[in-house]
């Protein structure tokens, strides 16, 4: 039960935030498909609002921690809204969303 | 009330983990809304309510749809090649990553040490109490310009996204 107890505080939550991030960063390094990148943003701001909640619950109880939450929320739905639409656009240019393909600037 | 809490963490995690590695992109992410729904609960037990419902509505109901519309259009429709391009990297990129976990969460505990040795006083208060109203407050007085600050870069991240997707 110690595990279950450790696992519901403040350190559960912390460590939850930690593996979302690390996992979101693994996501990001390792996948060459846009939408897996974007995925692995996703899992990355989840977990730096997982911390936010945690911090405004297990240490100072006001609900400033939720209110910056709520916009991390917003601005990822936003990043996921243009990601999404830049995505469709170079599918539409490469017929591929490999983001390794993506090197026009290069030139 | 903690097992249910527990059990949330584990799916989230463990679906965490098929998003972050499985090669098929559409299976990934499928997970992702279970990472989002597990994450919610998490919310509701940290004593966020409205957070937990604005997480559901947007992450699960939003961006987890919005991500599956683009697979559905960008691959499937056309090639049924969804699964990723073999990239040798996972192996060692997954080793190194887990291995940095104990360090990223020694850092936040002491950083929880740092801001504050002690729990606060009105745990239990907090936790039981919904926070619409505070949070209400709190966005519509001392967050006002932030909040302003959101609204315009939504209309301009929608105005824009329209915009870049119109067809030629």
């Amino acid at each position: 039960m110690s595990l279950i107890d450790w696992a519901t505080g403040l350190h559960g939550y912390l460590f939850i935030g930690a593996m979302l991030f690390v996992l979101g960063i693994i996501g990001i390094l390792s996948r060459k498909n846009a939408i897996g990148i974007l995925l692995g943003i996703e899992l990355v701001l989840n977990a730096a609002g997982i911390n936010f909640v945690a911090f405004s619950k297990y240490r100072t109880a006001m609900v400033e921690g939720q209110v910056v939450t709520l916009f991390i929320i917003l601005i990822a739905a936003a990043e996921a809204a243009v990601a999404l639409a830049i995505i469709l656009r170079f599918y539409r240019l490469k017929q591929t969303i490999d983001a390794g393909e993506a090197n026009l600037l290069r030139n | 009330m903690k097992l249910v809490l527990f059990l949330s963490e584990l799916l989230t995690v463990a679906s965490a983990f098929v998003v972050a590695l499985h090669p098929n992109v559409l299976y990934a992410s499928i997970f992702l809304l279970f990472t989002f729904l597990g994450v919610a609960v998490m919310f509701v037990f940290a004593g966020a309510d409205f957070i937990a419902g604005a997480q559901v509505v947007v992450y699960v109901g939003g961006v987890t749809i919005l991500i599956l519309f683009a697979i559905m259009l960008t691959q499937w429709l056309y090639q049924m090649r969804l699964r990723d391009v073999g990239n040798k990297l996972v192996v060692p990129i997954a080793v190194i990553g887990l291995g940095l976990v104990p360090f990223l969460y020694k850092g936040l505990h002491q950083l929880a040490d740092f801001v504050s040795k002690a729990p606060p006083p009105n745990l239990a208060a907090f936790s039981g109490s919904p926070k619409t109203t505070a949070i209400g407050e709190a966005l519509l007085s001392s967050y006002l310009l932030p909040f302003e600050g959101i609204t315009i870069l939504l209309l301009g991240a929608l105005v824009g996204a329209v915009w870049l997707a119109r067809p030629k």
